[in-house]
């Protein structure tokens, strides 16, 4: 879902630049507040994990392939605040390093991937509605995680749709469906992948878990 | 510590055992740009390590596998300083505003 430079109108890149360190700004502060210092490890082998992660692409049908985003991934590991800054790095080294997803739509990438991708932590908590099944967990992050792609696919076609490269293709009208049907099979490739790792981990790890913690405790703001 | 390293080995194993597994279609923005016959513009930047691999290295695999071990070790090395930075104990620049 990386958006490479010339797909999006530099207005829509402005755009999405100034909600996305908005969004950032709001993340960073949370992370100072209330996060300890011997988090960093978490932070940053899971960040590794997923840019390893996202280069492994699987095939889906008709030709297509998709990978695991990891947003929600990152943020019932981290939490929402830090999943988002986790996302950003790996995002920010794709486009710097790899030219995966181009530098001036590095913010509706990370708008669509990390910012959606932490956020999707507040859906868990909304489905799980304070119950302590296992069950319950495993569908709330296979829903969340299937939407957190579904909601970044939306969010980039509207960014793409916008654009005069995709204007005479026929704008939103088309790319809205399109980039909704395909990432509506890739995202059970990630919502699969997702519960399976998570509930493996809460199996073995379940302390290293911070967004878990947090998913658990009724946060105090 | 041990542990770390533990886990950092094992995501490097990971990506030995499945880099070559890796499906080399296009992903559903490229397949969607594809269906409206929209071509990507050569990038204006190029990275130093285009489409994860390293020019210098011809065999795919160990191409493909360099430059997806230093992008991890990039991005463990760049969420270690951020990690570092924002969860300091130290007086910040903002502190010493006063």
């Amino acid at each position: 879902m990386h958006i490479p430079d010339g797909f999006i109108n530099p207005a829509t890149a402005a755009l999405m630049f100034a909600v996305t360190i908005a969004f950032l700004a709001w993340s960073w502060k949370k992370v100072k507040a209330t996060y300890p210092s011997s988090f960093v490890a978490l932070l940053a082998i899971s960040s590794a994990f997923i840019f390893a992660a996202q280069m492994i692409n699987f095939p889906i049908v008709y030709g297509t392939s998709g990978h695991l985003v990891g947003g929600t991934f990152l943020a019932v590991l981290l939490g929402p605040y830090a999943a988002m800054l986790s996302m950003t790095i790996v995002l920010l080294m794709q486009a710097l390093f790899f030219a995966d997803g181009g530098l001036l739509a590095l913010g509706a990438n990370v708008f669509n991937m990390a910012i959606i991708g932490g956020l999707s932590f507040f859906l868990i908590k909304l489905l799980r509605r304070n119950s302590n099944s296992n069950k319950r967990f495993a569908s709330s992050v296979f829903i969340a995680s299937w939407f957190s792609v579904m909601l970044g696919a939306l969010a980039c076609a509207l960014q793409i749709g916008f654009s005069e490269t995709f204007a005479n293709a026929g704008g939103i009208m088309v790319t809205v469906p399109a980039m909704l049907f395909w990432h509506a099979i890739i995202g059970l490739g990630e919502a699969a992948i997702t519960t399976t790792l998570l509930t493996s981990l809460q199996r073995l790890q379940p302390t290293i878990m911070g967004g878990l913690a947090l998913l658990k405790t009724r946060v105090k703001q | 510590m041990k542990k770390y390293f533990a886990a950092i080995a094992l995501i490097l194993v990971f990506l030995a055992i499945f880099t070559p597994f890796a499906s080399s279609s296009p992903d559903g923005l490229e397949k969607v740009a594809e269906t409206f016959g929209i071509d990507e513009h050569e990038p204006v930047w190029k990275g130093i390590m285009p489409d994860y691999s390293v020019e210098a290295v011809a065999n795919p695999y160990a191409s493909t596998l360099l430059a997806g071990v230093s992008g991890t070790l990039l991005v463990l090395f760049a969420a270690f300083i951020l990690g570092t930075a924002i969860t300091s104990k130290k007086p910040t620049a903002s502190s010493d505003k006063q």
